[in-house]
């Protein structure tokens, strides 16, 4: 068993690490590339579009935050697949949506509700709503309902470059198998540090630090996307 | 459906209601010091600025008067080159690739003999591309640059008497000069 999740996690990290690789080293470059790509592609290109969304979801700070402080608490790996998979439907359903159907929303508005699901989930760590209201709302149901959000946020990303309707469906769906490549292996990683920390007496002692930085670096995403809003 | 019982945190309403402004409290410290002087130029407290964070948005300011200069040197100008009695000269502009000249000229009569062409930045081997070849007294046209470098005219006047070319030109170039 050991040595299984030790290989796993090697090997995720490898993966981390390769697709950080270009961006660290060409940040600005990669970014207008991939800007002239999608406004110039025509056709089905579903390695392309499979890069884009893993790399969307592995640099996405504020998808990784979420993801962090759903599974700060989560040991099972059956609850771990379960709200994994909520988010994963949540997420997937809201892009395809909000691509086809072309729905348009601020993306800077549901940047700063991406940023206010990781202060949710902060605060729900905390025991917040336990405290406050005396229960807690459904854990579940947040996590898909947040996954919708962030779908949005996915689909406004995508919606930026008005992708020509050629190929676009199977661009899509490319974009969104990206997404959970990206997902996983940045769940990889995430859960190969939480797992190891859980079994260090810091992890209880630092358990509301964590979840308090956690609110924290929320607070600030929600902040910077709405002064962007306000000034754009 | 089993309810899955998550485990939480559990902390006295004091202390929740602490952490969450400390929480609150820290990331608007964050963001009023460092991330909008850094991202927006938006600095209430002078701190970004004296941390020297809002470079990023001096930086941007400068790139776009760089390209408002290159813009003014869209304009068209004229160039007088006077090439002396049974001798050539060479006017040259430096322009990047795929750069766009619009070029007009004319000597006061006499034709002389020219060759239109580019030399690619840096090469020391003497290698040059030919756009034009022939003997006129006037031209009119346009190039797009190949590749960067050093790209004009060499005129050759076989007359017994000075010609001076009036060379107007209107499009995207570094410099030019007379070589």
């Amino acid at each position: 068993m050991y040595s299984f999740s030790h290989r796993y996690g090697a090997l995720s990290f490898i993966a981390l690490i390769i697709m950080l690789l270009p961006l660290d080293t060409f940040a600005h470059g990669v970014d207008e590339n991939t800007r002239a790509f999608l406004q110039q592609n025509t056709g089905i290109q579903i390695i392309p579009f499979l890069y884009i969304g893993a790399k969307h979801m592995v640099t996405g700070y504020d998808h990784l935050l979420f993801l962090i402080g759903v599974l700060f608490f989560l040991y099972k790996s059956r609850d771990v697949f379960l709200y994994v998979s909520l988010f994963t439907l949540g997420h997937s359903l809201t892009l395809l949506l909000g691509v086809i159907g072309d729905i348009q929303v601020n993306a800077y508005l549901i940047d700063a509700i991406i940023g206010l699901s990781v202060v949710y989930k902060g605060f729900d760590n905390l025991g917040g709503f336990k405290q406050t209201l005396g229960f807690t709302p459904n854990p579940k149901a947040a996590v898909l309902i947040f996954g919708l959000f962030h779908g949005f946020g996915l689909a406004t990303k995508l919606q930026e470059f008005q992708l020509p309707s050629d190929g676009l469906i199977a661009n899509l769906i490319a974009f969104n198998l990206g997404v959970e490549l990206g997902q996983f292996s940045s769940l990889a990683f995430i859960l190969l540090l939480i797992n190891f920390w859980r079994k260090h007496s810091s992890f209880n002692r630092f358990a509301i630090s964590t979840n308090c930085l956690l609110m924290s670096a929320g607070f600030m995403l929600v902040g910077f996307q709405l002064t962007a809003y306000f000034i754009r | 459906m089993q309810h899955t019982n998550i485990q939480t945190i559990t902390c006295t309403h004091k202390k929740l209601l602490k952490y969450t402004f400390i929480s609150f409290v820290f990331a608007v410290l964050a963001l009023i010091t460092v991330i909008l002087p850094a991202e927006y130029n938006i600095d209430p407290t002078g701190v970004g600025n004296k941390l020297g964070l809002t470079v990023f948005n001096n930086a941007k300011a400068s790139a776009i008067n760089a390209t408002s200069s290159n813009r003014a040197k869209n304009a068209t100008e004229t160039i007088e080159v006077v090439v002396p009695a049974g001798k050539g000269v060479e006017y040259k502009f430096t322009m990047e690739q795929y750069q766009k000249l619009t070029y007009q000229w004319t000597t006061n009569g006499t034709a002389l003999y020219f060759d239109l062409h580019g030399e690619p930045e840096g090469d020391t081997t003497g290698y040059f591309e030919s756009y034009a070849i022939a003997t006129s007294n006037e031209m009119k046209g346009s190039f797009t640059t190949p590749f960067a470098g050093s790209h004009g005219w060499y005129w050759k006047n076989t007359s017994a008497f000075p010609v001076k070319v009036q060379l107007v030109i209107n499009g995207e170039y570094i410099e030019h000069a007379l070589k």
